[in-house]
């Protein structure tokens, strides 16, 4: 996409790949962000669904940095698959962080007094989880609107 | 911004008006569930500084709101809307620092030695949870720089 940027020649679309150079530098320092996190806090259990935010953090990184050198259409729809499996898994962390904190205090989240208990519970926090479709959200627009 | 992707004269502007969507989008998503998070975590104690992020995201909120959804091209509503992107910014970086140094305090002294300071990092007061102001005051100025 720098390519793009240096050859564009009509202002929109140079414009255009400003933007999305700019919020894929986001899309990059999250996920350099995310994998030194989970790395940092050990955010690997024995179990696979422990390991996910992880593994889609170092596979994202390296996605996202290739979106900067190149157009081809196939890492573009890598990408663009990435961010959405970014969301997916980010959307399915919030749920079972909120589900674990509600099973570890012994309550229901579907009564409001449960559900703030086990959303404020610091242990395992849900608006972190939520960061990651952020991420994933923001990476998305950049490759569903970039042209080729 | 709505009224701009509806009247986007070429595909180059409305790939643009995309982009600047949804990021508004989300930014406006984090202006609404910041105050009600802030509500449920109890973040007001006795310190004015501490009723700062509820504050902030009344004219946080209501500026977005209006520029997403009717008019970013009257100059105080953008200057209105930028200011409050700009004390976003300020904001986070000011309460991420405060979170930090108050979880280092409250652990033994602030000593920026690595192992310490990250320990602290991932302390009591999220250090990470104040600065997504400042990500949300750079995503406001960035969908909103050359919109009229």
């Amino acid at each position: 996409m720098i390519e793009l940027l240096l050859k564009s020649s009509d202002e929109d679309k140079r414009f255009l790949v400003f933007l999305q150079l700019f919020f894929l530098f986001w899309t990059v320092f999250g996920f350099f962000y995310f994998a030194v996190e989970h790395w940092v806090i050990a955010h690997f259990l024995d179990s696979l669904g422990s390991r996910l935010p992880l593994y889609i953090s170092l596979i994202g990184l390296p996605v996202s940095l290739a979106m900067f050198f190149t157009t081809n259409q196939l890492v573009r729809w890598i990408f663009t698959g990435t961010m959405a499996l970014t969301i997916a898994i980010g959307l399915a962390g919030a749920l079972y962080h909120l589900a674990f904190n509600a099973t570890d205090a012994g309550v229901s989240v579907f009564t409001i007094a449960g559900f703030l208990e086990a959303f404020t519970d610091p242990y395992r926090p849900v608006l972190a989880a939520l960061a990651h479709v952020n991420v994933g959200a923001v990476g998305l627009v950049v490759g569903l609107t970039a042209e080729t | 911004m709505i009224p701009a992707l509806r009247s986007a004269p070429t595909p180059t502007a409305r790939r643009i008006e995309w982009l600047r969507v949804v990021m508004m989008f989300l930014l406006l998503m984090s202006w609404a569930m910041y105050p009600v998070e802030l509500l449920i975590v109890g973040h007001w104690l006795d310190s004015w500084q501490s009723l700062v992020p509820f504050i902030l995201t009344v004219p946080g909120l209501i500026f977005t709101a209006w520029v997403f959804f009717f008019d970013r091209s009257t100059n105080w509503v953008r200057q209105a809307f930028i200011w409050t992107m700009w004390a976003a910014i300020i904001v986070g970086l000011v309460g991420g620092y405060f979170h930090w140094v108050w979880n280092m305090e409250d652990a033994g002294g602030v000593e920026w030695t690595w192992g310490y300071a990250m320990e602290e990092f991932h302390g009591y007061r999220p250090v990470l949870a104040a600065m997504a102001y400042t990500y949300m005051g750079i995503t406001g100025l960035a969908s909103i720089y050359r919109a009229r």
